[in-house]
């Protein structure tokens, strides 16, 4: 209740304090959208954001859920806004620009969308059941039989970067997807259908921190886990570059001045230490980037999916 | 731990100032669960934002205090309107509505309000029980099982067609038919969706159930008129409202009903993805079938009534039973709960027992007394809503469908399901004109996405000998066999009544 009531005063101030500046935000709340439901990954870091980018940004930050159709439910309502920055989304990369590279029809066009800042980041690991006899990609690859992994569907990130990457390394693998959600894909591991899964870091900590879980090889760089090889160190460079990106964006051509002031309040926002500390505890990587530099990478995002366009297919 | 826990939980919650959001949040299922077309999941979506600012331990006695109370409300309407409040309602209204049609309203609505607090309170006794293993029962259902569990609720088909199995069949044809549009889970295509993006995740349910059940029941009744308690031409004003008293001693006596539909919720509740109305609708096949007059169902049976509220509430006790395993949602109640612990900094996995034992005790101890103080104030003021039954349905039928039609647009806010709600509510009264078995249609229609999903991975898993996968787990043979059973057991019984016959 003190919390609420803490919460109810700052964004009291803050609304009395921002008819003073001119111009943006003063023209009330804004919309974010959510283009999945609540109580998911986006949602939860929607609205962990929102308060301390309304601190900042003095207005109202409305988290709003429109979820359905892999996500572009959202993004499509976002595209049809006005571009005035009382509406933004958050968006799911490279799941859009995979789509896109397919030529799969997601109801509005990702490069239209005016990028504002990158906020958090996830890296993918590879994980066995705590008691696989495998122990190595090495022998993950030498079963004898095309691996099979767990997923949610098809067209989702992870499967997405599954396919790519034991093509980059060289074994065949049987996908087998359908699992509700990314939990169960490792549960399914548990339960020994599958020989391993491909997952972010973060979703795959809490079950190598409880046991029932062991990863066998990240795919960053470094090595970021202890004892853990990185597939950089293992010989394949190229599997680093595959991620999880959290952006936000807005409708087509929004005023400058508009987006400058958004990304700071975000940028503010990522560097508080409430956000700080909820991304420790659990385990989300804060990556801040600016508008320009979240324009750069979504470029780079499609171009480095364009090249895999075949193997997808 | 254990009762330790649950003691503290207890004392928490009876002490502290959570009380206040317990009871907001019992008084919000209740309405929730009464309007057809909102439920649990719509109340909990809509109150995360809110939860924000709370402690967490108060943000738990609110999510329990409506996911306790949302199955007893949807039971009133179940009852007194043919109308299920919330999906797992549904079957409750084959033996409900007759008895409130008979006048015995009051019987029906006692009988649900003491089975769900007993449903409520016999889950948490398993849940409790099952802690130790938890983990070990997740593990054992996997795809096979699932498949297999589906196949069983698509066989007690032949229980709610109720004599006439053609119709059945074919209502049950066309649910599966709904069942496989949008994108295909394994492969990502699209199927049957016409070029329409709103088809893309397949016919959405709430709609679908809101237009089957409370659109269609509202137009049969506007176009019947009089009131819903209309016994021949008998003047039903003079009727009096009696038998809640009798409805809960019923429950009583019926135990070996309560207890069957409890274990069987609990159970259910415990496979992800299953839910409620397949809990629910089991309970009630189960008790049909294993009744030695199968017959005196659909006609305003109590034991029609306490078996699927029993296992309506039995069945959030066994939701959480993944959750304290793994920390992974066992209804979308429980997704949205571990949702709101996110949104707190907390990040539930299989550890969530050991780091947040405070907090799964206190939601566990608020479904539970919110299951019992829901049927408690329903009990208070159930004299007050049996009088629905006696106004005009000129009166009730436009404000239900004003109210559920706003309910299924609040849901995700979209007009196109405003929309499906209206045609499926025509579809829904051809079905009753033409004698069509509504529920048969909507089971199939749940069932269907499971089913052939779980098949085609068992296929790839099994590396396409399904079979032979299946007979190597225990969980999944025993399945095999129940569902063999629900098939000879009424060929068995009618064999050994022609031999009696013969031999008298």
């Amino acid at each position: 209740m003190k919390h609420l009531l803490k919460l109810g005063v700052l964004t009291l101030a803050a609304l009395a304090a921002a008819p003073a500046q001119a111009g943006y935000p003063e023209k009330g709340p804004v919309t974010f959208v959510v283009p999945y439901g609540p109580g998911g990954g986006f949602d939860t870091i929607v609205r962990t954001f929102a308060p301390e980018v309304e601190k900042v940004l003095g207005a109202t930050i409305v988290p709003k859920n429109i979820p359905g159709a892999s996500g572009t439910r959202g993004g499509q309502s976002v595209a049809r806004a006005e571009a005035d920055g009382y509406t933004i989304g958050i968006y799911n990369v490279p799941g859009l620009n995979v789509a896109g590279t397919l030529g799969r029809d997601i109801g509005f066009n990702l490069d239209d969308v005016t990028w504002i800042a990158n906020l958090a980041e996830s890296k993918y690991a590879v994980a066995v059941a705590k008691d696989s006899p495998v122990t190595s990609l090495k022998d993950l690859c030498g079963l004898g039989r095309p691996i099979k992994l767990s997923d949610t569907g098809k067209d989702s990130t992870s499967s997405i970067a599954s396919v790519i990457a034991f093509n980059q390394i060289g074994c065949e693998i049987n996908n087998i997807t359908g699992y509700s959600g990314s939990n169960d894909t490792m549960i399914a591991v548990m339960r020994g259908e599958v020989d391993a899964t491909l997952k972010p870091i973060s979703s795959l900590a809490k079950y190598t921190d409880s046991g029932d879980l062991r990863l066998i090889a990240t795919l960053t760089e470094t090595s970021v886990v202890e004892g853990v090889p990185s597939t950089t160190e293992l010989g394949f460079p190229e599997l680093a570059k595959l991620g999880l990106n959290r952006v936000v964006g807005g409708p087509p051509n929004m005023p400058a001045d508009v987006v400058e002031t958004l990304s700071g309040a975000f940028k503010a926002a990522a560097e508080s230490s409430t956000i700080q500390e909820w991304g420790g505890s659990t385990g989300t990587v804060i990556k801040y980037l600016d508008a320009e530099q979240t324009d750069s990478m979504m470029t780079g995002v499609s171009d480095f999916y364009l090249q895999y366009k075949e193997l997808l297919e | 731990m254990g009762f330790e826990a649950l003691l503290q939980a207890l004392a928490d919650i009876a002490g502290g100032g959570g009380i206040i959001y317990f009871l907001s949040g019992i008084v919000l299922g209740l309405c929730f669960g009464v309007i057809p077309g909102l439920g649990g999941t719509t109340a909990l979506a809509l109150l995360i934002p809110v939860t924000y600012g709370m402690v967490p331990l108060d943000a738990m006695y609110l999510a329990g205090g409506v996911m306790g109370s949302t199955a007893f409300g949807g039971s009133i309407s179940a009852i007194l309107l043919n109308t299920p409040g919330t999906a797992p309602n549904a079957a409750t209204t084959f033996d409900g509505y007759p008895l409130a049609r008979q006048g015995k309203a009051g019987l029906a609505i006692g009988a649900a309000a003491c089975a769900s607090s007993m449903g409520g309170v016999i889950g948490l006794l398993t849940l409790i029980l099952f802690i130790p293993i938890a983990k070990a029962i997740v593990l054992s259902f996997g795809p096979a099982e699932f498949f297999l569990l589906t196949i069983l609720g698509l066989t007690a088909i032949a229980v709610s067609v109720r004599g006439k199995m053609l119709r059945g069949l074919i209502a049950g044809a066309v649910g599966l038919t709904l069942a496989f549009v949008g994108s295909d889970m394994i492969l990502g295509d699209l199927r049957f969706t016409g070029g329409l993006n709103y088809l893309w995740d397949g016919v959405p349910l709430v709609p679908t159930l809101t237009g089957m059940f409370a659109i269609s029941q509202m137009i049969e009744l506007a176009l019947k008129g009089g009131s819903v308690a209309t016994v021949g031409d008998k003047d039903v004003a003079a009727m009096k409202i009696t038998g809640v008293g009798e409805g809960v001693l019923a429950v009583f006596r019926h135990w070996p009903v309560l207890l069957r539909g409890s274990v069987i919720g609990t159970l259910i509740g415990a496979i992800p993805g299953l839910g409620g109305t397949v809990a629910s609708f089991l309970a009630y096949s189960s008790t049909v079938q294993t009744d030695k007059h199968p017959e005196t169902y659909g006609k305003g049976n109590i034991r029609g009534v306490i078996a699927p509220e029993s296992a309506n509430n039995a069945k959030d006790g066994g939701s959480l039973i993944p959750t304290v395993a793994f920390g992974i949602p066992g209804s979308a109640e429980t997704a949205i709960f571990l949702g709101i612990l996110v949104l707190h900094g907390m990040d539930p996995g299989p550890m969530i027992l050991l780091q947040h034992e405070g907090e799964i005790y206190g939601l566990i101890v608020a479904i539970t007394l919110a299951s019992v103080g829901a049927s408690l104030l329903g009990l208070a003021i159930s004299r007050f809503l049996v009088l629905i039954t006696r106004i005009d349905v000129g009166i009730v039928a436009p404000v239900v469908i004003a109210v559920s039609l706003t309910g299924v647009y609040v849901l995700e806010g979209r007009m196109a399901d405003v929309l499906l709600t209206m045609i499926m509510g025509l579809v829904g009264y051809l079905m009753i004109r033409f004698d069509y078995p509504r529920l048969t249609l909507v089971i199939a229609l749940v069932l269907g996405e499971t089913a052939e999903r779980s098949f085609h991975q068992v296929q790839q898993i099994s590396d396409g000998h399904a079979l032979q996968f299946i007979l190597g787990r225990p969980v999944a043979t025993i399945l095999l066999l129940a569902t063999l059973m629900t098939f000879l057991l009424p060929v068995a019984r009618k064999l050994l009544e022609k031999r009696k016959v013969l031999r008298n």
